[in-house]
């Protein structure tokens, strides 16, 4: 058999105490069942520090708003809720996500509601004083209409911009960078019925600021958007608006796989594969989006990225080092000499390091004979734990159910991960994903860094198998405690009840 | 040497012999192949024109516009050979990695699109991949598109097949080397030239060397992306290894330094890559008497590297301080010697001084013309550092008071000031936040 390829995941203090307490892991699904989520609340309080630094090094202040998207969880939200209202906010994208946050202790002036909105997540994010961050003008006029209705007082307002790549020439002529196309957001050229529709609304809704999100990792992209926002506010001021806030979204990037020789030892492999040079590493042969056409590989790799030299604060800090285009400064000291707060709106990386998902072992067998490959059944779906789903690929770390003593095969050993539905294509991976030996039933294996879309976006109730429980952990002197996550509180120890303050 | 059309000097480059003291090779003559002397400056002067040429001349009614995807020296040499023809050029690339060069294919005319990067959301099942839509916008019916696609055409091989490879041979006295070193791109020159070689002698070793798979070397691929080539043939090789960026400037520095070879980082990554493996078969010749021909290409020229080299190895183009730079004065020196002065009193003294104080803004103008303390002037940062290079710019007769965005960079100013023999020169506490936190007014113009 070739070396096994390995893709062992990031794992960073406190989520690295925790994966060696297999003992405590263990009885928590005993007790749970599997799936079980597991969340470490005070990573995501020094992850919004961490974010924090960046933007103290650059002198700048406004929010850090957490993309609740990223998990449903109340324990990341109450934790974060008892951070600096200066400092931290969350970003709502239902009416749900809002009622949410307000339940777990954010002010409506902490919060920031985003995405497409009906009716009552306008009329919530209206009453409890939230900035609607506008997507088109129709939903300004919406919101106005309910405004003028409800006799509120004025909502703080953003307008999402998008369509950068089409923005007037100022950057001389003959250089176009294409932007994935978006759905949201109203194109910086049609800014202007955006505008007068502010200006017709200005007893309803104060204008704060521009803001973008861009699904993209290039910095350029990112760098080019920003400077259009603060060249767009500018022309603001000179209608007479005073916006002062810039909200440039989400998407930071979280560094999945430890070391880069492993990444690229097995995106090689992947491309190899394909050509057919060497046998597939993939349930099939599945080629994640490349194929062979008479010897050379087409196509593009539908693999997040998952090994990043920097990601989560450090991307921030990129972008914000980064030169504008058309002005020459840097992005920050654009944002600093224009005088303009700076909104992030980070999902998956605020919740990096801040949650793992455990499944159960159920049953191991040999994938076919001779291949020296097996099947390992979980206690889980494709649907518990959607890391693959979104092209990320990293491996789980297996943690004995015995004693260390345990006579196991010491072997790496390539196996296929399969999940509890009776279908064909509940893979929990369709790489073949090496472990440092062959898991027995009852072992665990655990899925590192799922806080951030991955242990809840897709969980469904289909076939009535378990759906994950989540719960929060802390450490305390020398072992960890557990609660629910629903009863989470950061005033109180993990596992106690809240006393009265 | 008389010609009625630069393309006519395309080609019958120089074949140079590289000193034996610099690469300390002992049996083996080493050659380099200077591609970089083509007019347009590099290697692809030739497919560019082999591959383009029948629609060049065709064109008669500057309809249409060439396209291509590339970052650099296709681009280059085909935006100027439509330039000559009255026909647009579009590159497209998502590689527009070294500013020099895009700032030379704007200078030419060219149009640049420039391909976003990867979905940070991904969804695996999503195909709106940009090559994609590229690619079909050029098959859309009615498109005035010529795609020169250099990656797939086969007269990009040809045009070495005809032209570098038959001129090698040539300037051998009609031998072929016996190793040919080359660098993957398009894998054009490198299939071009191995085909012609081996046609003269099989036993040619041929070397193509690829970039580190974490690195950027701009112009060649890395070993992963050239499986994306259609010219890429593995056979064409009997090696392929791969590069550092670090090893590339090294070699491009020793080409430069030693040779007075002006080479960019892809002739650099050759020349080392090139003595890196030939130096164990030099050692296997040693006392056997017999002498060995290696040769390796020049692709192009350093000029449009240098913001690459200052990023990697800023070392290399040495700045030096020139003269005195308020830079030098530590924070904890500009805390101990500076006057501030905090925004209430700054307003009194602005307001109500004798003499009143001169406001200096050290924001950029954009910054400044949108908001700003009134009556104040604006000297940008950088500006300024170079004003007091040249000694007091004010007259020591006129209170300054200083202002930039936090009150950072303003306090290092007027600490520099103060030493060179200000009388009252002030920084604004907190700078221009704080103004404005304060609510004192500030206009736009
Ligand atoms: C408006 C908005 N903000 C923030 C985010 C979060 O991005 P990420 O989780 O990549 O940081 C998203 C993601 O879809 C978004 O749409």
């Amino acid at each position: 058999m070739d070396a096994p390829l390995y893709l062992r995941p990031r794992v960073e203090p406190p989520l690295a105490g925790l994966l060696t307490d297999r003992h405590f892991l263990h009885s928590l699904v005993d007790a749970l069942g599997s799936p079980l989520n597991v969340l470490l609340p005070e990573a995501v309080a020094e992850n919004a520090a961490r974010f924090r630094t960046v933007y103290d090094r650059h002198h700048l202040t406004g929010r850090v708003y957490f993309a609740h998207k990223a998990n449903r969880s109340s324990a990341l939200l109450r934790r974060l809720a008892a951070e600096d209202p200066a400092a931290v906010g969350v970003d709502v994208a239902s009416v749900a996500e809002l009622r949410h946050a307000l339940g777990c202790g954010f002010t409506g002036d902490r919060i920031m509601a985003t995405g497409p909105k009906d009716a009552a997540f306008l009329w919530l994010a209206a009453r409890v004083g939230a900035t609607v961050n506008l997507d088109s003008p129709g939903e300004l006029e919406r919101l106005s209409g309910l405004v003028r209705a409800h006799g509120f007082g004025r909502v703080a307002v953003l307008v999402r911009l998008s369509g950068f790549e089409h923005a007037s020439g100022r950057e001389g002529a003959g250089t176009r960078l294409l932007s994935r196309r978006s759905r949201f957001g109203t194109p910086v050229q049609g800014a202007e019925a955006l505008l007068s529709a502010l200006e017709r609304n200005a007893e309803t809704v104060e204008f704060v600021g521009a803001a973008y999100h861009l699904d993209t990792t290039g910095l350029e992209e990112k760098a080019r958007a920003l400077e259009q926002c603060v060249l767009f506010m500018d022309e603001c001021r000179a209608r007479g608006l005073s916006p002062r806030a810039l909200d440039i979204g989400g998407g930071f990037g979280v560094g999945y796989v430890a070391e880069a020789e492993e990444w690229e030892r097995w995106t090689t492999a992947l491309t190899e594969a394909v050509l057919g040079v060497r046998p597939p590493l993939t349930w099939r042969g599945h080629g994640y989006g490349l194929r062979n056409e008479g010897g050379t590989v087409r196509g593009a790799a539908a693999l997040y990225p998952a090994h990043r030299p920097t990601a989560g604060p450090g991307y921030l800090d990129e972008l914000l080092s980064l030169p504008a285009p058309v002005l020459g400064r840097h992005t920050a000291t654009l944002l600093l000499e224009h005088l303009h707060d700076l909104h992030i709106e980070p999902g998956r990386s605020l919740v990096d390091q801040c949650g793992l998902s455990l499944a159960r072992v159920l049953d191991v067998r040999p994938a076919d004979p001779d291949s020296g490959q097996y099947l390992v059944h979980l206690a889980m779906n494709a649907g518990d734990m959607s890391l693959e789903e979104h092209g990320v690929l990293v491996d789980p770390v297996l943690l004995p159910r015995g004693g260390t003593t345990a006579a196991v095969d010491g072997e790496a050993v390539g196996v296929y991960l399969t999940g509890n539905l009776c279908l064909e294509g509940d893979l929990l991976t369709r790489r073949l994903v090496h472990l440092p030996r062959l898991p027995v039933a009852g072992d665990l294996l655990a899925f590192v860094n799922t806080a951030g879309y991955a242990m809840d976006f897709h969980a469904h109730r289909a076939q009535r198998q378990p759906v994950a429980r989540t719960v929060a952990v802390e450490r305390r002197g020398e072992s960890w405690n557990w609660c629910p996550d629903e009863d989470y509180w950061p005033i109180t120890p993990v596992g106690e009840q809240p006393d009265e303050v | 040497m008389r010609y009625d059309s630069i393309t006519e000097a395309i080609g019958n480059t120089p074949l140079v012999r590289i000193d034996p003291a610099v690469h300390g090779l002992r049996n083996i003559d080493l050659y380099a192949k200077l591609e970089m002397l083509n007019p347009f400056g590099s290697v692809k002067d030739r497919p560019a024109w082999h591959m383009a040429r029948p629609h060049l001349e065709a064109a008669t009614d500057a309809e249409g516009t060439v396209v291509e995807l590339s970052s650099g020296n296709t681009a280059k040499a085909l935006a100027l050979l439509a330039g000559m023809h009255g026909v647009r050029f579009k590159s497209v690339t998502n590689r527009m990695r070294v500013p020099e060069i895009k700032e030379l294919l704007l200078l030419i005319g060219a149009e640049i699109e420039e391909l976003p990067g990867r979905s940070e959301c991904l969804d695996p099942t999503d195909t709106d991949d940009p090559l994609t839509h590229f690619h079909r916008a050029l098959s859309d019916p009615g498109s005035t598109y010529l795609h020169t696609d250099q990656y797939f055409n086969p007269r990009n091989v040809e045009a070495h097949a005809e032209g570098t490879g038959p001129e090698i041979v040539k300037d051998l006295d009609g031998r072929a080397p016996d190793w040919f070193i080359a660098c993957v791109g398009t894998a054009g020159s490198s299939t071009g030239v191995a085909r012609v070689l081996r046609e003269h002698d099989p036993r040619v070793r041929v070397l193509g060397l690829v970039a580190h798979k974490s690195d950027f070397i701009p112009g060649i691929r890395t070993i992963d992306e050239v499986h994306q080539v259609g010219l890429f043939d593995p056979a064409t090789y009997d090696t392929i290894e791969s590069v550092t960026s670090d090893e590339a400037i090294d070699g491009m520095i020793t080409l430069i330094r030693r040779c007075g070879l002006l080479s960019g980082p892809t002739g650099g990554a050759a020349y080392q890559g090139a003595v890196r493996q030939l130096r164990y078969a030099d050692e296997e010749l040693d006392g056997t008497g017999q002498r060995r021909t290696a040769v390796f290409i020049v692709c192009d020229r350093a000029e449009s590297y240098l913001s690459y080299v200052r990023q990697r190895r800023p070392e290399l183009l040495g700045r030096t301080g020139r003269g005195r730079s308020a830079v030098a004065v530590t924070g904890a020196e500009a805390r101990a010697e500076a006057r501030v002065i905090g925004v209430d009193d700054a307003r009194r003294w602005s307001a109500e001084g004798d003499p009143r104080p001169l406001v200096v803004d050290l924001r950029s103008p954009h910054a400044y013309a949108a908001l700003h303390i009134e009556g104040s002037v604006n000297i940008v940062d950088e500006v300024f550092e170079d004003l007091l290079r040249g000694g007091l710019p004010f007259s020591k007769r006129t209170p300054v008071l200083l202002a930039c965005p936090v009150g950072e960079k303003s306090l290092r100013y007027a600490a520099a000031l103060s030493r060179m023999g200000h009388p009252d020169v002030r920084s604004l506490a907190g700078g221009i936040v704080a103004w404005r936190d304060a609510g004192a007014p500030l206009v736009r113009e």
